[in-house]
């Protein structure tokens, strides 16, 4: 470690957004370029523990703790901050093949676990990271690297998310001739029609995408395997399949009024808005677009997130997003000391905006959604909600109503982000997949391999959904046990 | 391994305590690779001493003492029954006050406010006795639950039953294939009348002392009035620890000043035993006209001793050994003449004194940290391991010194003759303060041609410490002082990145 004493000199600073007000004018990310001199400060605040844990990537309580691919991350926030930045580098994509994509994305459970966020904000882990792959692509170090020699052997990997994309990066990188199958018309999965592009621009998406093209990665796009080509013909022509479909199959709230006018699933809100922006559209004129209506999200996550930043940008007339679990506390509780994830009250992107916007957060906790109401055209025209409490019964917490707290919002769109319920059945029907209980894809993780020979499942096909982080763990390690497969033996991490 | 021998060896020559420290243990400032790779586990050490103290009936005047990460009341019970009596515990109360093992503790920048002397991270300090009060209740109460297991009332019927240990059939891995645990599961067949534990004190026969038997009534009109006093003496290589219990009681009464030098003037003629003036304060001069054996001056801390050959010696005294190995070992203050050669590691630790000699062994001035040793003669192989503070002068009148004795990783060399007249006249000063005290003919010899000698000095200095002193001459120049300075000067140091 170069500076024992850095966390004492310097304070916390991760890389500066635009002002709420300023960015929701545009479509592009919300950060504003970060001084290199600055992120060589805040490399200096690692301390180079002795017993690290930002590299960890444990489960503890439920939850990431530490970095899910290991990245090395003492190792470059020294070099970063000894200005050597192509060592930098090189020591990240040894464990990260889309540095830009988590340096942008991730939710960083390295800054949960790391020792220096027991007495003092932690070190800023991500921005470190992606300052580091962005001064990369600046210098023109990324360049193709295609594979010395060819095994001969051929893989097709069906989605091109990031679990698909780090799956195949890597089987390249160790020689195989791969083919990555997509149903969108581009490449990217929920990297590209999900997260929008005020975390991730697309372009950023397609510079890696050409750059594992150039390394010799086929990518065929507007094929949906199991229907354009059937998912056996793949195990036919190919000598491994990887399966890394997501977990695209969205939660539904089957109450009254659900079929309405103006009720969506978030995901149709999000992949049309991102789908016009790339076909340069007046996303506003879109059926589904939030301009000048009353706003109701449904679901406090990521994807609630995203369809609030996003209404506001349609500009929306007013925005409300709706949380059936409590607001969490300001510091951690009790029952959840460091290094577990902390689950502490957060301002992400969108509320901040929509605060700026309309003066509040637009979260209201402890609240559900009884039925949609419409007028006679059967357009939507509000959510009745209430207040709820949490309750011990039959040993278990459940939802109860607060009696007398029903109320109606007024609302002409309501987009529906309550997570996913698992992959969809297509594949697996058509292949005999085994499931588990969560329907996901049964494969253990570690070894990946599905109930059929030479198929391996990864990403949130198999774990459900979860991470961009934890994608491209499973494809890393989807890889290794595939080339495992294919050679008897691997050297792949 | 052989450390029953030597827990024997020890306890004859009267150990209080054994401690069996196995190899999991240890700061967490050393070096990574020692922290794994250096030592052996406590278990083969503690039944191996355990036995042979048995088996010697020895094993009931000692306490017999073990550490190395033991952590539960599981830990204790089995040291208990491979035949400990007391347990040392670090890493898990460290733990329990809110130690994250960042293995900083020797770089004053220890986060959770530890290992630090930095107010803004003694600040951040969140632990408390409680914690370390009730980590050791549970420890307690699981070697209670594990006793009333196996029918133990206390921990004295425990100590050495390793028939009650069981080997865990669950263990089979690859490396566990023929290992054959009895050696370290044995009890010796001993009869009733070997105790087993620790069960007398040991008669340490101070009363037979020189201090007690002549010394410390002959000091006491120095010690109660501060009334200068001279004892003469003749001394035998039995006499240990010559002086020292005079100046425990010269501590007690006068602190850590001790009294004006030379108040205290002990002259033996003889041989003197291990020890001599070991911790011995201000105040106190040894004059032994003869030799002494090892640790001479050990932890000393502000006497002076002089050692010289009789007048009629007839050998020459920087070629012959006047004093044994460890001389002067981890001492903070004082000075010393020794007109001769001594043995190995010579001021090693030290951090204070100030020692003129003609001649010394190999390791010598290894950690030190301070002080300074002007040698008059040849010097072992080693010279400098470790050193990180204090100055040394070599007279190299070879010229082999550097190349072929000195230990070069953290230690540079200078020419005397090229450092300032300040520092040549301090070197001149002290060869003539050890021609008064011990009329040392090397030291007449290089007086006499001091031009010519002076040439073939060698100073040599740890380059983290000459960084230091100049930073800290830098903090004194800008108007800082005392620990101000000091705190300066360690803050210019790391943020240089040393
Ligand atoms: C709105 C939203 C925001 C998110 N924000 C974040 C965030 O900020 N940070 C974060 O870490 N994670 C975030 N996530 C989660 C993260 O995007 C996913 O966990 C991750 O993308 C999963 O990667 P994957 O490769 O397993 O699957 P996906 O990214 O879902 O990719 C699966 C791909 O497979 C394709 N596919 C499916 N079936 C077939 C078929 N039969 N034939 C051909 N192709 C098929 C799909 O079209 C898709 O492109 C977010 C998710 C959503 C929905
Ligand atoms: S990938 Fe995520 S968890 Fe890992 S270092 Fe980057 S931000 Fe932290």
């Amino acid at each position: 470690m170069g500076k024992p004493t850095g966390f004492l000199e310097h304070e916390r600073q991760s890389i500066p957004d635009r002002s709420p007000l300023e960015r929701i004018k545009d479509w592009k990310e919300i950060h504003e370029p970060f001084d290199e001199d600055k992120v060589r400060q805040q490399g200096s605040r690692c301390m180079d523990c002795g017993t690290p844990y930002c590299h960890t990537g444990m489960t503890l309580a439920n939850m990431a703790s530490g970095c899910p691919i290991n990245n090395l991350i003492p190792e470059w926030n020294d070099l970063v901050y000894k200005g050597k930045w192509r060592d930098a580098l090189a020591r990240l994509h040894k464990t990260n093949n889309f540095p830009e994509f988590t340096g942008r994305v991730c939710p960083a459970p390295c800054e949960g676990s790391c020792v220096l966020g027991v007495i003092e904000p932690p070190v800023t882990i991500k921005s470190i990271e992606c300052s580091i792959i962005d001064k990369g692509f600046a210098e023109g170090w990324v360049t193709p690297q295609p594979p010395a020699r060819r095994s001969g052997k051929k893989i097709a990997v069906v989605g091109s998310g990031p679990a698909g994309m780090a799956t195949a990066d890597q089987l390249n990188k160790a020689g195989h001739l791969v083919t990555v199958y997509e149903r969108a018309d581009r490449i990217g999965g929920l990297l590209l029609y999900g997260i929008p592009n005020m975390k991730l621009e697309k372009e950023i998406v397609q510079r890696r995408v050409d750059l594992m093209a150039a390394e010799g990665i086929k990518f065929v796009v507007s094929t949906e395997i199991g229907k354009d080509l059937p998912a056996k013909s793949l195990l036919e022509d190919f000598d491994s399949v990887v399966l890394c479909c997501g977990a695209t199959k969205p939660r539904d709230l089957p109450i009254e009024g659900r079929e309405l006018k103006g009720v969506h699933y978030a995901m149709e809100f999000l992949t049309i808005n991102t789908q016009g922006l790339l076909e340069l559209k007046d996303v506003t004129a879109f059926e589904t677009a939030a301009n000048s209506k009353d706003v109701v999200v449904i679901g406090g996550g990521d994807t609630g997130t995203d369809c609030v930043g996003t209404s506001v940008r349609h500009g929306c007339k007013s925005i409300t997003q709706l949380e059936i679990m409590p607001r969490p506390p300001e510091e951690r509780a009790d029952d959840n000391p460091w290094p577990e994830w902390p689950k502490v009250y957060k301002m992400d992107y969108g509320q901040e905006e929509a605060k700026e916007v309309f003066g509040e957060d637009p979260r209201n906790y402890l609240t559900m959604t009884k039925k949609f109401s419409g007028d006679d055209q059967g357009n939507l025209k509000g959510v009745i909600i209430c207040d709820i409490e949490w309750k011990m019964e039959d040993g278990r917490y459940s939802p109860v109503e607060v009696q007398g707290s029903e109320r109606e919002i007024p609302a002409q769109a309501a987009f529906l982000a309550m997570g996913f319920l698992g992959p969809e059945d297509t594949i697996a029907e058509e292949l005999g997949l085994a499931r588990d209980s969560r329907s996901n894809v049964q494969a253990d993780y570690g070894r990946f391999s599905t109930n059929i020979e030479g198929v391996f499942a990864a990403g949130d096909m198999r774990r459900g959904q979860s991470l961009v982080v934890w994608a491209i763990n499973e494809g890393r390690a989807a890889a290794r046990e595939c080339d495992r497969y294919l050679m008897g033996e691997t050297s792949l991490p | 391994m052989g450390v029953g021998t030597v827990a024997a060896g020890v306890a004859k020559a009267k150990a209080d305590v054994i401690l069996v420290s196995g190899y999991d243990g240890g700061t967490g400032a050393s070096p990574r690779s020692s922290i794994q790779h250096a030592g052996a586990p406590w278990e083969l050490g503690l039944a191996e001493t355990n036995q042979t103290l048995l088996l010697n009936d020895l094993r009931s005047r000692v306490i017999l003492e073990t550490d190395g990460q033991l952590k539960t009341g599981r830990d204790v019970v089995i040291a208990c029954l491979l035949g400990a009596e007391e347990f040392g515990f670090a890493t898990a109360p460290l733990i329990t006050l809110g130690c994250l093992m960042m293995r900083v503790c020797h770089k004053n920048t220890c986060p959770v406010g530890i290992a630090t002397q930095d107010p803004r991270l003694r600040e951040k300090f969140a632990g408390g006795a409680d914690a370390v009060v009730n980590f050791m209740n549970f420890v307690a109460e699981e070697i209670r639950e594990t006793m009333a297991k196996l029918g133990f009332r206390t921990i004295n019927e425990m100590v050495g039953r390793v028939d009650k240990l069981e080997l865990r059939k669950a263990i089979n891995h690859w490396k566990a294939k023929g290992l054959d645990y009895s050696a370290i599961l044995h009890r010796p067949d001993v009869g009733p009348e070997v105790g087993t534990y620790c069960q007398m004190k040991q008669d340490h026969l101070l009363d037979r002392s020189l201090d007690n038997r002549e010394i410390l009534k002959r000091a006491m009109p120095a010690i109660e009035n501060g009334q200068a006093v001279n004892i003469d003496l003749p001394v035998i290589n039995t006499d240990r620890v010559v002086g020292t219990i005079t100046g425990a009681e010269i501590s007690r009464k006068h602190g850590p000043n001790g009294l004006p030098e030379d108040t205290v003037k002990i002259n033996l003629a003889g041989s003197a035993g291990q020890s001599l003036g070991a911790f011995c304060p201000k105040g106190m001069t040894f004059t032994v006209t003869g030799d002494t054996n090892d640790y001479l001056g050990k932890g000393l801390s502000g006497g002076k001793i002089i050692v010289r050959p009789p007048e009629d010696s007839p050998f020459v005294a920087h070629e012959n050994v006047i004093a044994g190995n460890v001389c002067f070992y981890g001492a903070t203050a004082g000075q010393a003449f020794v007109s001769g050669v001594v043995g190995e590691r010579f001021c090693v630790r030290n951090s204070g004194v100030h020692a003129v000699v003609e001649g010394l062994g190999d390791h010598g001035c290894e950690y030190m940290t301070g002080g300074l040793v002007l040698c008059l003669g040849k010097t072992g192989r080693n010279f400098g391991a470790g050193m990180s503070g204090g100055v040394a002068y070599i007279y190299d009148e070879e010229g082999d010194f550097v190349s072929t004795k000195l230990n070069t990783e953290m230690v540079k060399t200078y020419p005397l003759v090229e450092c300032d007249d300040h520092e040549i006249d301090l070197i001149k000063s002290l060869i003539t303060r050890h021609v008064e005290y011990t009329d040392s003919p090397r030291g007449i010899d290089l007086l006499n041609d001091w031009s010519s000698a002076a040439e073939k000095f060698v100073k040599i200095m740890p380059e983290d410490y000459e960084r230091v002193l100049f930073a800290l001459k830098k903090a004194e120049e800008r108007g800082l002082e005392g620990d101000d300075a000091i705190q300066a000067a360690f803050e210019e140091n790391v943020a240089a990145g040393h």
